[in-house]
């Protein structure tokens, strides 16, 4: 008889282990590569030695206990082990094991996200205000976000959002379009939704604390490579023409953010802006092929290379942004 | 005791002429009369008195907030007419705000900070028709202050304010100089006047002051582009009358936005959310008093 055991790991010599712990019964069970199964196992009811020793009949009694237990704790071992094991050596005839339930990918994202990103609006701009006023905000937008789920999403991403109406039948009116700003701080943070319906360019601006958004969906999560895709405006309308039936792609939880390096190519000037001038920094069009090279050079002229030396005008938020972001997660957790 | 404030110039030293001026380069002190307080205390002292003085602080709103050491005055009915004292607060900043239909408004955010009433003038005091309180706003050091203003804080056992103003108030709305104000004193839906000194502009041409048109910009004008003009009728008067509209120094003036509607109130923090904008700089002082609808600028359509 095997000595009583308590819920013991013996590292794997041959073959599998599964070592199960079910209250106050431990058992073990191991099988080598040949496959035969042999169980060892002991009622440890009151950690009694004796009791072990007493007679074939309780072993044979442990025996069925421990089939029984098996079958229920196939939850905890994977399923090929189960069904191999239960194959072997069984006095009844198999009993039916249901196979496993299949896992949903939700396709909402209820995983949360370890990407640890704070929201644009949360940093307060520099100005003569008191803090207490931004942490005050702060309050009433995370109050918000616990009712609303807010998505992480950047200038570039497509974003679906229904927006409750009382002029629209249902109430409802759900617009999908790709994010071509996202502006101001606190309560009155907006984005500007970009899509062409029938030859027609559609903007929205809307707030994102705003009570009558009742939901916001990321369909496809990237950045781009500027922060603001005004310029979309100018553009072949092929850029900014989003499906409003578009399927949600998956969004992974962690790893950086996919960047699009699409370089977008614009109708013939004229422009709204003047997109080559350097105090917008776009990055994203393709001037080659709207503008020639001395235009570009032309364009330089209305450059201000001693900005980036300007120190009154740096504005570090590193440490601020470390400060409000544990806060937000805190209270959020709450 | 605490210095008294600055007084009208004195000689900087009988000895200024006979040096010569080149060992004053680099210093260059525009009050030349008083001292700051801790000009001549040693470090320890300076942070004993600003120690001392917070102490002080505390312990006097503590002890105003003690009904049973410090027994209130009575409390009398509402009447028809009767008008309640108002409070000083802090504009913080300004928030949208969305009511339960869905509509979006921006309100500004004040903060009621140590406001406590000061002194009460009896009728006979103030102007013979009707009582007034005095109340301040938020603490500030007593270093800076003059000694009778200090005597009127002393005598209310409280701290100094950065403003003081008066309140007329009817006779059944009389509170006990010391006690505490908050910004429950006002509840949701209940109107406002708010008082500040809006934001100085200096000296300004009358295009920026009085919305002036001033003259066009091409069309042979010579050197007239936002100029006044003329200043009035000819020979008849032969005069310019007093008041005529010319460029001077704007704004750092009171003014006063009627019947703003209190949308929020956060006792926790003492914060008022009052409708629409309020003349004044962020973090200014302001007096904030109920609406009383005699004023026709008023933004309720009442």
């Amino acid at each position: 008889m095997s000595s009583c055991q308590t819920d013991r790991t013996v590292p794997p010599s041959c073959g599998r282990w599964a070592t199960l712990r079910l209250g106050q019964i431990a058992f073990q069970r191991h099988f080598d590569r040949h496959g035969f199964r042999s169980t060892c196992a002991c009622v440890c009811g009151r950690s009694d030695m004796a009791a072990c020793g007493k007679g074939l009949d309780k072993f044979m009694f442990s025996l069925r206990l421990l089939r029984n237990l098996q079958l229920q704790n196939e939850r905890f071992l994977s399923t090929s082990v189960c069904r191999l094991a239960v194959g072997g050596s069984s006095e009844q005839p198999p009993k039916f094991t249901p196979p496993s339930k299949p896992v949903i990918v939700d396709k909402t994202q209820t995983v949360a996200s370890t990407r640890s990103h704070l929201s644009p609006e949360f940093i307060p701009p520099r100005q003569r205000t008191n803090p207490f006023k931004f942490y005050i905000e702060r309050k009433d937008m995370i109050r918000r976000r616990k009712v609303l789920n807010i998505p992480e999403f950047y200038a570039g991403s497509i974003l679906a959002v229904t927006m409750a109406d009382p002029n629209a039948s249902g109430k409802m009116n759900r617009f999908v379009g790709i994010c071509i700003q996202r502006g101001g701080h606190g309560l009155g943070a907006t984005f500007v939704l970009r899509n062409i319906i029938d030859n027609q360019g559609v903007e929205i601006c809307y707030e994102l604390y705003s009570p009558r958004i009742q939901q916001i969906e990321v369909l496809k999560l990237e950045k781009r490579l500027d922060d603001n895709l005004m310029y979309l405006r100018d553009a072949l309308p092929e850029y900014c023409t989003v499906d409003p039936d578009m399927k949600p792609e998956p969004i992974s939880p962690t790893g950086e953010v996919p960047v699009n390096k699409l370089k977008v190519r614009m109708r013939p000037k004229p422009w709204s802006k003047r997109w080559e001038r350097p105090k917008f920094n776009i990055q994203g069009i393709r001037f080659d092929r709207s503008l020639t090279p001395e235009q570009m050079e032309h364009a330089q002229k209305w450059a201000q290379p001693w900005r980036e030396y300007d120190m009154l005008k740096e504005y570090d938020t590193s440490k601020l942004e470390e400060q409000i972001l544990s806060e937000v997660q805190r209270e959020m957790s709450k | 005791s605490f210095n008294s404030s600055c007084s009208i110039t004195a000689l900087i030293s009988p000895n200024f002429f006979s040096r010569s001026p080149s060992h004053l380069v680099g210093c260059i002190r525009t009050v030349k009369t008083t001292t700051w307080f801790d000009e001549h205390l040693t470090e320890d002292n300076q942070e004993y008195m600003r120690k001392t003085t917070a102490e002080e602080y505390r312990r006097q709103t503590a002890e105003k907030l003690n009904p049973l050491k410090d027994e209130p005055w009575q409390r009398h009915e509402w009447t028809e007419g009767s008008r309640r004292v108002g409070l000083v607060a802090v504009k913080l900043g300004m928030v949208p705000v969305w009511s339960k239909t869905g509509e979006r408004h921006v309100v500004t955010m004040l903060q009621v900070q140590d406001c406590h009433v000061i002194k009460h003038l009896s009728k006979e005091e103030f102007d013979g028709h009707t009582a007034a309180l005095v109340v301040g706003g938020k603490n500030v050091s007593p270093f800076n202050r003059s000694e009778s203003q200090m005597e009127m804080f002393r005598n209310a056992g409280v701290p100094p304010k950065q403003k003081v103003t008066t309140f007329k108030v009817s006779d059944n709305a009389l509170i006990k100089p010391g006690t505490p104000l908050y910004a429950a004193h006002y509840r949701p839906g209940q109107y406002v006047d708010v008082t500040a000194k809006s934001i100085g502009k200096g000296f300004q041409g009358v295009m920026k002051r009085w919305g002036f048109k001033g003259q066009p910009a091409t069309h042979g004008q010579t050197k007239t582009h936002r100029r006044p003009g003329a200043s009035g009728p000819g020979g008849d008067p032969a005069k310019v009358f007093k008041g005529k509209k010319m460029p001077g120094r704007m704004g750092n003036v009171y003014v006063t936005a009627h019947g703003l509607k209190i949308w929020r109130v956060n006792t926790k923090y003492n914060v008022l959310y009052v409708n629409g904008s309020i003349p004044g700089h962020k973090n200014c002082l302001l007096k904030v008093k109920r609406h009383t609808r005699a004023h026709k600028h008023t933004q309720t359509r009442k």
